[in-house]
């Protein structure tokens, strides 16, 4: 919906991974690369990525965006320890981007009932 | 006085926030004591830190592993380390069986939500390279006053309070201190609730929402969060 509202030609593969593109995101190839390193607690890999952020966006951008990360930590333990269902209305609409993103098959998928 | 000591830019709110969060888990609630919160932290840094546990070895059947002078029971360290490492694999059948291990469906929530805070501070400054948040002593008084809320299972597996919104933001009603912990930390580190859908074009922080966006998508995949 962000980039629909700003006229942006957007797409969904750095979200499935950091080497498949930017997805239409400025520095999204770093940022998809940096939340993996941070996931993966790899020191070596974190510190190349830091590095390339750091250089290309800035020292702030490097922070914010691990702050994000850090806070979707949070958010997926939320939804996942407390088997929170996709919001009603949200089921159909984003079925194409489900698809996309390869989500359908974990174990985490729960649906409201209907 | 500054939580953390770098000379990377911070913003003096987000530092703010993670040192306000420290005195909020040393708050005692009406289910666990100010000990026991601090305890949740402390057991989710040594699961960050440990070498992984797989997903079907709770802490609590393995000889030795934890201290028998612990002061949270078994269960809720067996929440602490597959939650922490291992959020992905959770169903509805090991919630209720945590839950048949005497601990009431409450003192779990608030659980889920002191781990989840955990894992944000912590991660954040592991990230970056700086020294964690240091935790506060434990409040000896019991201050606790009990929630007057009326809670019920409905929609998730655990009891909600029939608040309006998206399902993961009603996750934590049954508990609002935690939800209210959950908000300070989304208003510096994502976008304050508010702006959750209403506004999709404005920069929050240095970041674009696209890029906001982005990386809490790519994390959540990692985390392999349906939600």
């Amino acid at each position: 919906m962000s980039g629909v509202s700003q006229n942006i030609d957007i797409s969904f593969e750095a979200i499935s991974s950091s080497t498949d593109g930017n997805g239409g995101v400025l520095h999204g190839e770093l940022l998809s690369k940096l939340s993996e390193a941070l996931w993966s607690k790899n020191l070596n890999e974190l510190t190349a990525v830091r590095e390339e952020l750091v250089n290309a966006a800035g020292a702030d951008v490097f922070v914010d965006a691990v702050g994000v990360s850090a806070m979707f930590h949070m958010m997926t333990r939320i939804a996942d320890g407390t088997g929170t269902p996709l919001d009603a209305g949200t089921d159909e609409p984003s079925a194409d981007i489900r698809e996309a993103i390869g989500v359908n098959d974990l174990v985490s998928r729960r649906h409201m009932a209907t | 006085m500054s939580t953390y000591t770098t000379e990377l830019p911070i913003r003096p709110e987000l530092d703010a926030a993670h040192g306000d969060l420290a005195t909020r888990w040393a708050t005692p609630s009406h289910s666990w004591s100010s000990k026991q919160r601090l305890s949740v932290i402390a057991e989710v840094r040594r699961a960050i830190d440990a070498d992984e546990l797989a997903p079907w070895e709770a802490p609590s059947s393995i000889e030795g592993f934890i201290a028998n002078n612990h002061p949270l029971p078994d269960a809720a360290i067996d929440v602490i380390w597959r939650l922490t490492n291992h959020p992905g694999t959770l169903t509805k059948e090991w919630y209720e069986s945590i839950i048949s291990r005497n601990i009431d469906p409450v003192a779990y929530v608030e659980l889920v939500g002191l781990v989840a805070q955990a894992n944000c501070v912590d991660r954040f400054a592991d990230g970056l390279g700086v020294k964690r948040v240091d935790l506060p002593d434990p409040i000896a008084t019991k201050t606790a006053v009990m929630s007057e809320l009326e809670v019920s299972v409905t929609t998730h597996w655990v009891p909600t309070a029939a608040t309006k919104g998206p399902n993961v933001l009603k996750a934590l009603s049954s508990v609002p201190f935690e939800n209210e912990s959950r908000e300070i930390l989304s208003s510096v580190q994502y976008v304050p609730t508010a702006a959750l859908l209403g506004d999709l074009t404005s920069g929050y922080n240095s970041l674009t929402r696209l890029q906001i966006e982005l990386v809490a998508a790519r994390t959540s995949k990692l985390n392999e969060c349906f939600y």
